[in-house]
């Protein structure tokens, strides 16, 4: 008995498995019209422009919105990579104080409305209204930049500025600037607050995203346990640029990993399409060898660099004095960082303003390569003046952070470390905090030397040359620096961004490094690459100096 | 003290370990240094916005408001709202909770199926070579690091056969089963088809009517009659009119959220082998490493127990080896290998960190690692409340099955 039983139960397993094996009858899966792409980024916040400042949140925002231009895919976005998008043409006044575009006309949003003029005002006040301490609006300045914005007729609007500012197509580029749709970013009001947001609601997706007007609509959006799970992209039916065959893929599914590993295991195993973001520098090096997989490289704009805290903290030496900041910069390695920590495949960052960029390209040396790598002859001589030599080293605590967030800080803080100390007459203490904690000791200002991060909102030096003195690093620049090279450095910076000329902008923002280089409030130590993996027939990657990731380019 | 009082007794006694455990969570999360609120912002915050936080978030009250209204949102399952995007932290525990539930099912019954089947076989086989392998396995299994196994079928099964998904819960081209979906619309001919065909429920109330009357010795000609039609009327009567106010629901989902389960109803044979592809492999890892402590609890409770002269006895009056192994020794060997299932698989439903993280598996595991990385303090006192009550409810359960088990236990 118990062998027929089991002869049945075994039967039946073999039939299951070969229909499965053979794909068919009920196990026909069902058409493939999609791209499946893995993750291990998520949207931090929400699908609002008025409040996501994170990576994934912003590539949302692209794949779903439009903004009134946007940048050639591959181009360097120079001044004539800027294509017409919801505007079609653009004119400036003299003094780059009014800017005025005319929109493009027959686009409707989902709702059947047409798109016009007013959409555009009541996108940015609403946006600018809202005000979210997160939201991008607050932390670019927005306010300090835009005075108001004008509906001169059905298609055309204005935008007065407060000040002359050059970069203004950069600006309206970048996601923060994209046009939400009325009808689900809270309807036709004056008084907004945070309350306004357009948050995640379960099951529903179009209520829980305020874009519209994109080559994508987001069909599906789960959250499992409050974690990213699933997203379904399609393709707008009324995209304004679907003649073109926009997007190229109709439908892609976009799943989330846990971490680096699940995703590199997942496009080994053949789960997805395209692996993007975040791949370690170790698997890219694997999986360049792997002939069934492409490895897509790109020019990477985010950038790593230190910080001096200049404010007293007990126990440890005031870093207000230059001269101790230029001694520990001139004791970094930054080639060795890349080679050691990142596989050589990052690159040592000498300014601010990473490579690629107006006045930084390929293969030129950045300013401060002028203080030297492991440059300890230089650093002993600078500490010496101070009274600190080997048998009185200066200790300094060295901060970094512990929850993934920067790529390997562990291993980075370790080898500055072995750096700082090979000089022979500083010893460091390293210290570690969880991301939270760390961005929390960052705005309270008691961090001694830290790490810190930067990615651009849009593409043009004048988002990075002001991280020398961000008030937000909280390290207290303004208010020791003895050398007053601040404001120079600010007063180069204002009339860089007051300029549209690309040499005097140039010049501009090299005499501002050579004040950074003079006073090193913060170092600029390395700059990443971009990395997508995927299956070999994936077509239309783009990995340029924007860092958007264009999903309605890929196809296969 | 019978079964029944038992059982009252313990849930009884569970409350205010329960409540306990609450004011205690409570507690500790607002009296640890550091103000959450502060953690919220990217970067420095106004105080204008962070006493808006701070009211968003209810924190702007006194601790006994806050506390009483902490109570109170419990008992109507709402455990507050998550620091991160500000949904209902239940929600957010709802939705990991079946991922979590199906793993902790199918690796329970891996560990328990080897655990169980080795250990009986190694007590069988005592001090031979196949005994020591098995102790062997069970500590090699036991020691192992979860992620590391994970990794090597990864690695075997994922990556070089393709046989199996490398991580996830389902193929996201096929779409996660939903189990049944019935679109209930009231029928085009009025109230009076709804009637119609309602009649079969009027018919099953005359059926257990007479039944009953039967039983209760009822003459059934007229009095009974008269009382079954009655039934009859009733049954069909009542179905009619609660079908037609309530059947006009639109959409009504039936589904358990364990994929396995769901894709059995949603009769789509295709998901329901997707649904055990993906979870074999995260439930073998977790199961085998499992099944190291059930192979020495069972081996050790066995070789007692086939040493008890009733074995002997049943040996000698000619049963078979196999019916007094697993039908008589194991039934009295059980009870510490149930205690440890059900410490186990409370443990499970709080989330395998290590297996969910490694084959990036959607339940509670992660989700306590996210909120604690994110500081979510609401987050983390909700799952900590959730955990307590998983923890009562299958001690609660184990308990009561002890008793039945082993009917010598009274309390």
């Amino acid at each position: 008995m118990t062998i027929i039983v089991a002869a049945i139960v075994l039967v039946v397993i073999l039939i299951v498995a070969s229909l499965y094996a053979l794909q068919i009858g009920p196990f026909a899966p069902p058409a493939k019209v999609e791209l499946i792409m893995g993750t291990t980024d998520s949207v931090e916040s929400a699908i609002d422009p008025a409040q996501a400042y994170d990576f994934f949140g912003w590539e949302i925002l692209q794949n779903t919105g439009s903004g009134l231009v946007e940048i050639e895919p591959g181009s360097s976005a120079a001044a004539e990579d800027y294509n017409p998008a919801l505007a079609t043409e653009w004119i400036t006044s003299g003094d780059l104080k009014t800017w005025t575009f005319t929109l493009r006309e027959g686009v409707l949003f989902d709702d059947g409305t047409e798109f016009n003029a007013s959409h555009v005002k009541y996108s940015f006040d609403r946006n600018m209204g809202i005000a979210s301490p997160d939201g991008p609006q607050l932390n670019m300045e927005y306010d300090a930049i835009i005075d108001n914005v004008e509906v001169v007729s059905k298609y055309v609007v204005k935008f007065n500025l407060k000040i002359p500012f050059g970069p203004f197509l950069g600006l309206m580029a970048c996601q923060a600037s994209y046009i939400v749709n009325p009808e689900y970013a809270g309807g036709w009001q004056t008084e907004w607050s945070v309350d306004d947001i357009v948050e995640y609601v379960a099951g529903d997706a179009r209520a829980s995203n305020a874009m519209d007007l994109g080559p994508y609509v987001l069909a599906n959006w789960t959250r499992v346990a409050g974690k990213d799970h699933e997203m379904r992209l399609e393709a707008n039916p009324n995209y304004w640029n679907s003649a073109a065959g926009l997007p190229k893929t109709k439908k892609i599914i976009i799943k989330f990993y846990a971490d680096a590993t699940a995703l590199r295991l997942a496009i080994e195993a053949g789960d997805i399409d395209i692996a993007f973001r975040h791949i370690t520098a170790s698997d890219i090096e694997d999986l360049q060898d792997n002939p069934d997989l492409k490895v897509w490289e790109g020019v990477g704009a985010a950038i790593q660099y230190m910080i001096f805290q200049e404010d007293p903290l007990t126990g440890l030496p005031q870093l207000n004095d230059s001269r101790i900041r230029r001694a520990l910069t001139a004791c970094l390695d930054r080639q060795e960082v890349v080679d050691t920590v990142f596989l050589s495949q990052y690159s040592p960052l000498y300014s601010m303003i990473p490579t690629g960029m107006l006045g930084r390209p390929a293969g030129t040396d950045g300013p401060f390569k002028v203080l030297g790598d492991a440059n300890y002859t230089y650093a002993r001589s600078l500490l010496a003046d101070l009274g600190y030599d080997e048998t009185n080293k200066l200790p300094i605590e060295l901060w970094y952070e512990t929850s993934g967030h920067y790529p390997s800080s562990p291993d980075q803080a370790q080898l500055y470390k072995s750096q700082f100390e090979a000089s022979g007459v500083v010893s460091v203490t390293l210290k570690s905090a969880d991301w939270p904690s760390y961005r929390l000791n960052r705005n309270e200002g008691v961090m001694h030397v830290f790490l810190y991060g930067w990615y651009p909102d849009y593409i043009d030096p004048d988002n990075y040359a002001f991280l020398y003195y961000a008030p937000w690093l909280n390290h207290k620049y303004t208010q020791y620096n003895a050398t007053n090279n601040y404001v120079a450095m600010k007063a180069a910076y204002d009339a860089a961004r007051a300029s549209n000329n690309e040499t005097e902008r140039i010049e501009l923002y090299d005499e501002l490094e050579g004040y950074a280089v003079e006073d090193c409030p913060v170092v600029p130590i390395w700059q990443g690459v971009a990395y997508a993996v995927t299956k070999p027939n994936i077509k239309g990657v783009y990995l340029d100096i924007t860092q958007t990731w264009r999903i309605w380019l890929l196809y296969g | 003290m019978g079964l029944r009082s038992y059982i009252v007794t313990r849930v009884l006694l569970t409350i205010p370990m329960i409540m306990l455990l609450l004011s205690i969570v409570f507690l500790i999360i607002r009296v640890i240094p550091g103000d959450p609120v502060l953690l919220h912002f990217e970067r420095k915050a106004s105080e204008e916005a962070m006493d808006a936080m701070r009211q968003r978030l209810g924190l702007d009250q006194p601790l006994p408001v806050q506390y009483f209204e902490y109570l109170g949102g419990l008992f109507r399952g709402d455990l507050g709202r998550s620091m991160q995007d500000f949904s209902p932290v239940s929600d957010q525990i709802y939705s990991a909770f079946p991922a979590t539930l199906e793993l902790a099912i199918c690796s329970m019954l891996v560990a328990v199926a080897v655990g169980i089947l080795l250990g009986v076989r190694a007590s069988q086989s005592y001090n031979s070579p196949q005994d020591q392998s098995i102790r062997a396995f069970a500590i090699v299994v036991y020691a192992i690091p979860i992620f590391f196994l994970g990794m090597i079928l990864q690695m075997i099964f994922a990556i070089n056969l393709h046989w199996f998904p490398a991580n996830g819960r389902f193929p996201p081209y096929l779409g996660e089963p939903r189990g049944l979906i019935l679109h209930l619309s009231r029928p085009a001919g009025g109230f009076v088809e709804t009637l119609a065909w309602s009649s079969i429920v009027g018919l099953v109330c005359w059926a257990f009517c007479i039944i009953a009357l039967r039983r209760r010795h009822v003459i059934f000609w007229v009095k009974g009659f008269l009382i079954s039609i009655l039934a009859f009327m009733v049954g069909w009567i009542a179905w009619a009119t609660l079908a037609w106010y309530f059947v006009n629901l639109g959409t009504l989902r039936i589904s358990t959220g364990l994929f396995t389960v769901d894709s059995l109803i949603e009769a789509s044979p295709l998901k329901f082998v997707e649904s055990i592809r993906y979870l074999l492999l995260p439930s073998l890892t977790l199961g085998l490493v499992l099944s190291g402590v059930f192979i020495r609890l069972t081996r050790s409770n066995m070789l007692e127990t086939l040493r008890l002269d009733f074995v002997t006895a049943a040996k000698a009056r000619g049963l078979k080896v196999t019916a007094v192994t697993y039908g008589y020794a194991l039934r009295n060997a059980f009870l510490p290998i149930l205690t440890m299932m059900g410490l186990q698989f409370a443990t499970l439903l709080g989330g395998a960190i290590l297996t969910e993280t490694t084959f990036s598996w959607p339940g509670l595991g992660r989700y306590l690692v996210d909120r604690i990385n994110f500081r979510d303090y609401t987050a983390i006192q909700g799952a900590v409340v959730y955990f307590a009550l998983i923890v009562a409810a299958v001690n609660l359960v184990v308990d009561i099955m002890y008793a039945y088990l082993d009917p010598r236990i009274r309390f």
